[in-house]
């Protein structure tokens, strides 16, 4: 080989010919570990008396995401020996927690993101039913998440079928089903997918306003459904919204609760506003004020509103009473401080 | 020390202090709710203790402040119908011919400033703008404080007037303040480095001749100076003999 040709052939063989040797390496490696494992009644019985099947599906793993690229030990390491070295585990959830660090050799930023979240604060409280990696994505049948969109609701609705439930009859969960489109939000874009935080905290609740306003305040994807993108601006100027940015600010927890929006639009069945169902129609807004504020009389929802902005039209006396401020404000200020101009003036030239 | 004579009694330097401490009160606790998107508004809600204690504080100042606003509004009507106040507060045609010929004065048009009663008419500008004023926060306030009592009788979209109407009156009295009055008291060269006059409640015959000549003259029976006015007049420092 000349000098000339070494360096390419050298670099072909690391990108194109170790990735292919490295493929049938792993695919001989499933051969010899499937000719024992890929026998139904294949069984683990554990010293608590449950029984985990050891079994493995070679069809729905050689399609799952890792199916071409990856061989057994690549997960479970050190398992080439024969015998197997003893994995000790009194039960299920013991040998399911055993497997869990497997997957952050390759996704260390999402394993890590996950030890942050409220199922990982669930299971090291030693609440064994909490999902990591694999009671998500599945073990060896891994798939893409998120094909097609419906899946990532799917996933979290076999614990929480409740909530999916609720999901699926809001605007956002039927828009989903009938468009699948990217714009629609499923579970894991409000909650995220590995960082989950506890709803049930302030925290969250008060970061709601910024929750939906990420998507809620994006011009391109709110006119796509004629839906304004004043509302988070519309929020934060009124009592509610003002309350809420102070609060998020400082460092001792309210006593005092403060709308955010899932406070009036609900939270996993938020509706279309001019649905008969909506909380926030005009003639179920009394009863929606009234959670918070009991004995609210009817006229008292007209105190707010409705994210419209004051103007000739809408709250014709808000908007003249701001103007009438903006117009004497500097003419009172502005005549003041000239009077003192020339008072001043005046103490100069005379001395 | 130089002469003087009492210009405001033991009520009246009371009621200024009351209202001057309530006052910062309320634009301490009042202005992080209308600016809250600024860094200065949490850091003065964390000062305080939480957004919760800040608008305890400002209702109850809010509240004393209508007490004494209205207790003020109570007793002058009392004073005016039993005819035991002077009627020094009340504008006057002689106050707009005042303010003429003061400001042609400023500019140079007039040779002499104009001669002051008890009260000139940028104090009284003052004091009717700051009773109206308090009169607009203490009706928007009361509204905001009881919207569920208010709404039972008036519209709902009377709440976020009284909102717009409470913040924007607010943020004027407190420029007027900061402007106008802060340099009529402190920084005006007549009155450097302080105008003690509300807190004492004495005045100096000296300054009476220059800021007050007809009340001095009502006072002592003396006819006015003939050139007296105000301090910025020329060599205008000398005592009446």
């Amino acid at each position: 080989m000349t000098r000339r040709l070494r360096a390419p052939v050298v670099l072909a063989f690391v990108f194109w010919g170790l990735p292919l040797l490295a493929a049938d390496a792993a695919r001989d490696e499933v051969d010899t570990c499937l000719s024992c494992h890929g026998e139904k009644g294949i069984d683990k019985k554990l010293p608590s008396g449950e029984v985990q099947s050891l079994f493995v599906d070679r069809v729905s793993f050689e399609k799952s995401i890792h199916g071409a690229k990856l061989g057994c030990t690549g997960c479970h390491p050190g398992y080439q020996e024969m015998p197997h070295p003893e994995r000790p585990a009194k039960d299920l959830a013991a040998f399911t927690a055993s497997f869990r660090e497997t997957c952050k050799s390759c996704h260390f930023a999402n394993y890590t993101k996950a030890l942050d979240s409220v199922h990982f604060a669930a299971l090291s409280k030693g609440n064994s039913i909490a999902p990591f990696c694999a009671d998500c994505h599945g073990a060896h049948d891994v798939q893409k998440p998120n094909e097609p969109r419906t899946k990532i609701s799917d996933t979290c609705s076999s614990c929480h079928s409740a909530e999916a439930e609720a999901y699926g009859q809001s605007v956002h969960g039927k828009t989903l089903a009938a468009t699948n489109s990217p714009d629609v939000p499923v579970c894991t874009d409000c909650h995220k997918s590995h960082a989950i935080a506890d709803p049930k905290g302030q925290t969250w609740r008060m970061k709601s306003p910024e929750t939906c306003g990420s998507c809620h305040t994006d011009e391109a994807k709110m006119k796509k459904y004629g839906l304004s993108t004043k509302v988070y601006s519309s929020y934060l100027t009124d009592f509610h919204g003002r309350s809420a940015s102070l609060i998020a600010g400082q460092k001792k927890q309210a006593e005092k609760i403060v709308a955010v929006c899932v406070d009036c639009h609900g939270v996993h069945d938020i509706a279309r506003v001019k649905d008969a169902g909506s909380r926030v129609l005009q003639k179920n807004l009394l009863a929606t004020c009234t959670k918070c504020h009991p004995g609210a009389p009817p006229n008292f929802p007209a105190a707010w509103l409705s994210h419209y902005e004051p103007s000739p039209k809408k709250a014709p006396l808000v908007w003249a009473t701001a103007l009438f401020y903006k117009i004497l404000i500097p003419l009172m200020i502005g005549g003041l401080v000239l009077q003192v101009l020339l008072h001043l003036w005046r103490v100069v030239v005379n001395r | 020390m130089t002469e003087a004579v009492v210009r405001f009694s033991k009520k009246q330097r009371v009621e200024h202090l009351v209202v001057m401490l309530l006052f910062m009160t309320l634009a301490l606790t009042g202005f992080p709710q209308k600016f809250y998107e600024t860094r200065w508004a949490a850091f003065i809600v964390n000062a305080i203790g939480g957004l919760d204690r800040v608008r305890f504080l400002h209702r109850m100042a809010g509240l004393l402040f209508s007490v004494a606003t209205i207790f003020h509004i109570v007793l002058i009507t009392l004073l005016a119908l039993m005819r035991r106040a002077g009627m020094t507060m009340v504008p006057t045609r002689r106050d707009f011919s005042d303010a003429i010929q003061q400001i042609s004065w400023y500019l140079g048009l007039a040779k002499e400033p104009a001669q002051f009663d008890r009260y000139d008419y940028r104090q009284k500008f003052e004091y009717w703008g700051m009773l109206i004023g308090s009169l607009v926060m203490v009706v928007t306030g009361l509204i905001l404080y009881l919207p569920l009592l208010f709404t039972r009788f008036f519209p709902g979209e009377f709440v976020p007037v009284a909102q717009v109407a409470h913040s924007n009156e607010g943020l004027m009295a407190f420029l007027v303040v900061i402007t106008w009055h802060i340099y009529n008291a402190h920084l005006s060269p007549d009155v450097f480095p302080f105008d003690t006059c509300i807190f004492t409640g004495k005045i100096s015959v000296e300054r009476m001749h220059h800021e007050h000549p007809l009340e001095l003259a009502r006072v002592t029976g003396e006819a006015a100076d003939a050139s007296p006015g105000h301090g910025a007049a020329p060599g205008g420092s000398a005592p009446p003999a």
